[in-house]
C-alpha cells in the first residue's frame, strides 16, 4: 500500500445528500467520505444512482437536499470552484470524432485555460503517458474504442486535477484495454490523485480501496474491500455484491 | 478572451472539416438568391386579358392596340358568350368589354362607358390589374382630348386636364430585384446564423460534449461567446457572398455605406444568434431545436414585410410587426444598399436592432444553466 493512501485529508464528504426527480428519489440520503489518494468505487446494476451521484458532485446536477464538498468546496454554492480542480470522463464518449486526437488535448486544455507553452507541453505529455503520440494526427472517429476513451481520459487530466471522477468510464471496453486503463487509475492514485469510479463490473471494484454499494438509490454497505470481504465472509466482491443486494431485497 | 479562442479554432475546424455542411453553407445561398431572386417577383406581368369589342370603330381598334403593345398584358380574344365559362375556368384574369357606340359617346362629348370584369380571388392581382388597364384607359384619354384639341382649338377652354408626371426615385428602373435581392439577403442570414448556433449546441447536448464542457470552469459569458463568435464570422461571410451575388449577378448598385451595414449586421446577429442560443435552452434534441427556431423563423420572415406590405396588414397586427427584428434589418439593409441611407437616417432602426440584440443575448445568457436544477 502506498504511503499517500494513510493521508487522513478527505477530498470528497457528503451528508445525507438526495435527489428526487418528481416522486422519484435516486439518490437517498448519500453519506460518504473519500481520502486523498483513494479510490473509491462505486458499485451497482444500472438505475441504482451512482451517476446521479457523480453528477450531483461534479456539479453539474444540483441536490434536492443534504450537503457535500468536493477538495473542500460546497457542491451548491462552490460549484464553479470545483470544476477548475477535478477530472470528469462520463460513460459517454465525450470528445469530439471530427477532431483530431491532439485537437481535441489542445481545445479541453484551452478551456480550462491553459496558455499556449502550457498546453503544448501537456498535450505532449498526456500523448506520451497514454501512448498515443503515433495517432496524434488521425482522425478521434478512426480510433478505436479503447484508445478513445484512453484519450478522454487524457483530456481529463489536462490541467492536472486533484480528483478524477469516472462514471462507467470503461463500459463496452475489450479487457486488455481495460487492464491497461486500470494500470493507469492506479499510477495516478499513486502520485496522490484521488480517484472517483462507478463501475457494474466486479473484477474491477477489486482494484478498488474503498467500495460502497448502491441499491436502489441507497448505499447498502461501504468500507475497505478487505474489510468488507472479511466482515461478511466472501471471497470476491461479485460474491459480496450479490450477498449484500440480497440482504437489502430481503430486508 | 483565449478560452473564446479556443472555442472559435475548434469550432471553424469542425465546419471546414464538414464538406458537405461548407457546401450548405456557401454554394446554396448563392443558388438560393439566383433562384429565388428570380422568382419571387412582386411586379405583376402576363396579366391574361380579354377584350370584347362591340364597337368596332376606329377608335376601339386604337384602344385594343395600347393594350396589345403593353408588357403587362396577354390580349386573349373570344367571343363574349364564352366570358363567364372562361372566367370560371380561370383563363382570364381580367376583361374590357367595350361597347357599341363608344367612339359615338366619346366623340359627341357625352360619357363613353366601357366595362370591366375582374377576377379578385388574389385581391393583390385584381387591384394591380385594374391599375394598369385605367391606366392605359387614361393615357387613351389624355391622347384623344389632345386629337379633339388640335381639330377644334377653341373648346380649349372647357377642357381641363391634369397631367400627373411621376418620377421615381432610388429604383428608377423599378427592377424588382432592387427590392428582393437584399431582403432574400436578410432572410438567408436569419436563417443560417440562428439554426445553426441552435442546432450546434443541441448537437453538443446529444453527443454528451456539452457536459464535458459544463463540467469545466468555463463561465456562461464565455461559452456564449465561444459559440457565437464562430457563427457570427460565418453570417459576416454569407452577408458577403451575397452581396456580391447581389451586384455582380443582378447588377444592383450598393450606393451606401459597406461599414454601416457591417455594423448593422452585427446588431441583426446578435439578436439571431441569441435566438439560436436560447432554443437550445430549451431543445433537448435536434428535431426539437429545429421546430422551435422554425417558430420563431416563420414569425420573422411573414411579419417583416418582405412578402406582403406592412400597410396591408391589420393595425393590431402591424403594431406586431415592431417585434419582428427582420422587419428593420431589411429596412436597413435596402436603406443602405438602394438609397444610401445614413446613421443618422436609420437611427430609429438601429436603436430597436440594438435593444432587440442585447436583450435577446442577455436572455440566452441568463437562461443558459452550467447545471441541471
Amino acid at each position: 500500500m502506498n504511503a499517500v493512501i494513510e493521508d487522513s485529508n478527505i477530498v470528497v464528504e457528503t451528508h445525507d445528500l438526495t435527489r428526487k426527480f418528481g416522486k422519484f428519489v435516486a439518490v437517498d440520503k448519500l453519506n460518504i467520505a473519500v481520502k486523498r489518494g483513494e479510490i473509491f468505487g462505486f458499485l451497482g446494476a444500472n438505475g441504482a444512482g451512482k451517476t446521479t451521484a457523480i453528477r450531483m458532485l461534479c456539479g453539474l446536477l444540483e441536490p434536492t437536499s443534504g450537503t457535500g464538498t468536493v477538495a473542500g468546496f460546497d457542491i451548491v454554492k462552490q460549484a464553479e470552484r470545483i470544476k477548475s480542480r477535478i477530472g470528469y470522463m462520463s460513460q459517454k464518449f465525450s470528445l469530439y470524432n471530427d477532431l483530431k486526437v491532439e485537437e481535441n488535448l489542445e481545445f479541453y486544455g484551452g478551456v480550462y485555460g491553459l496558455d499556449s507553452r502550457a498546453l503544448k507541453q501537456h498535450i505532449h505529455e498526456t500523448l506520451e503517458r497514454m501512448n498515443l503520440q503515433h495517432v496524434r494526427t488521425k482522425m478521434t472517429a478512426e480510433l478505436p474504442l479503447g484508445w478513445k476513451q484512453k484519450l478522454a481520459l487524457g483530456a481529463a487530466l489536462m490541467h492536472n486535477p486533484d480528483i478524477i471522477f469516472l462514471d462507467e468510464a470503461t463500459g463496452g471496453v475489450d479487457p486488455v484495454a481495460r487492464r491497461d486503463f486500470w494500470d493507469m487509475i492506479h499510477d495516478l492514485a499513486a502520485h496522490g490523485k484521488t480517484i472517483f469510479v462507478t463501475t457494474h463490473y466486479m473484477d474491477e471494484a477489486e482494484y478498488c480501496h474503498k467500495i460502497s454499494i448502491m441499491h436502489q438509490s441507497r448505499v447498502l454497505i461501504q468500507g475497505k474491500v478487505g474489510d468488507l470481504k472479511v466482515q461478511t465472509g466472501m471471497k470476491t466482491v461479485e460474491e459480496l455484491f450479490k450477498h449484500v443486494v440480497t440482504q437489502g431485497d430481503s430486508a | 478572451m483565449s478560452v473564446i479562442r479556443h472555442f472559435v479554432k475548434k469550432e471553424f475546424r469542425q465546419v471546414f472539416r464538414d464538406k458537405q455542411m461548407l457546401r450548405m453553407l456557401l454554394i446554396v445561398p448563392i443558388v438560393q438568391l439566383i433562384v429565388l431572386g428570380n422568382a419571387i417577383n412582386l411586379d405583376v406581368k402576363h396579366v391574361r386579358l380579354a377584350i370584347f369589342d362591340h364597337d368596332h370603330s376606329e377608335v376601339s381598334r386604337d384602344l385594343l392596340s395600347r393594350f396589345r403593345s403593353s408588357d403587362y398584358f396577354d390580349i386573349i380574344l373570344a367571343d363574349q358568350s364564352k366570358l363567364s365559362a372562361l372566367m370560371d375556368r380561370g383563363k382570364i384574369d381580367i376583361s374590357v368589354v367595350i361597347p357599341e357606340g363608344f367612339a359615338r359617346d366619346l366623340g359627341s362629348g357625352s360619357t363613353a362607358k366601357a366595362q370591366l370584369i375582374v377576377d379578385a380571388q388574389n385581391s393583390n392581382l385584381a387591384g394591380i390589374a385594374t391599375g394598369y388597364v385605367n391606366g392605359v384607359f387614361g393615357s387613351f384619354q389624355e391622347d384623344f382630348r389632345n386629337r379633339m384639341l388640335e381639330k377644334n382649338p377653341d373648346i380649349k377652354s372647357k377642357i381641363h386636364s391634369v397631367e400627373v408626371v411621376s418620377r421615381v426615385f432610388y429604383n428608377p428602373e423599378m427592377n424588382t430585384y432592387f427590392a428582393t435581392i437584399p431582403g432574400i439577403a436578410v432572410l438567408l442570414l436569419t436563417i443560417i446564423t440562428t439554426l445553426i448556433n441552435a442546432l450546434n449546441i443541441v448537437r453538443e447536448k446529444e453527443i454528451g460534449t456539452l457536459e464535458q464542457l459544463m463540467v469545466t470552469p468555463i463561465s456562461k459569458f464565455q461559452f456564449v461567446m465561444g459559440k457565437s463568435l464562430p457563427f457570427a464570422i460565418l453570417g459576416y461571410i454569407e452577408l458577403a457572398i451575397a452581396l456580391a451575388v447581389g451586384m455582380l449577378w443582378f447588377k444592383i448598385p450598393f450606393a451606401g455605406s459597406f461599414l454601416l451595414l457591417a455594423f448593422s449586421a452585427a446588431l441583426f446577429l446578435m439578436t439571431t444568434l441569441g435566438a439560436g442560443l436560447l432554443v437550445s435552452t430549451v431543445a433537448q434534441t435536434q428535431q426539437q431545436a429545429l421546430f422551435t427556431a422554425w417558430f420563431f423563423l416563420v414569425f420573422c420572415i411573414i411579419m417583416s414585410g418582405f412578402l406582403t406590405p406592412i400597410e396591408n396588414m391589420p393595425t393590431a397586427l402591424q403594431y406586431l410587426t415592431y417585434l419582428d427584428p427582420l422587419r428593420y434589418m431589411i429596412k436597413v439593409t435596402r436603406g443602405i444598399f438602394l438609397k444610401g441611407s445614413t446613421f443618422f437616417d436609420l437611427k430609429y432602426e438601429l436603436a430597436a436592432m440594438a435593444i432587440y440584440g442585447t436583450a435577446m443575448f442577455a436572455l440566452a445568457i441568463f437562461r443558459f444553466r452550467k447545471s441541471t436544477t
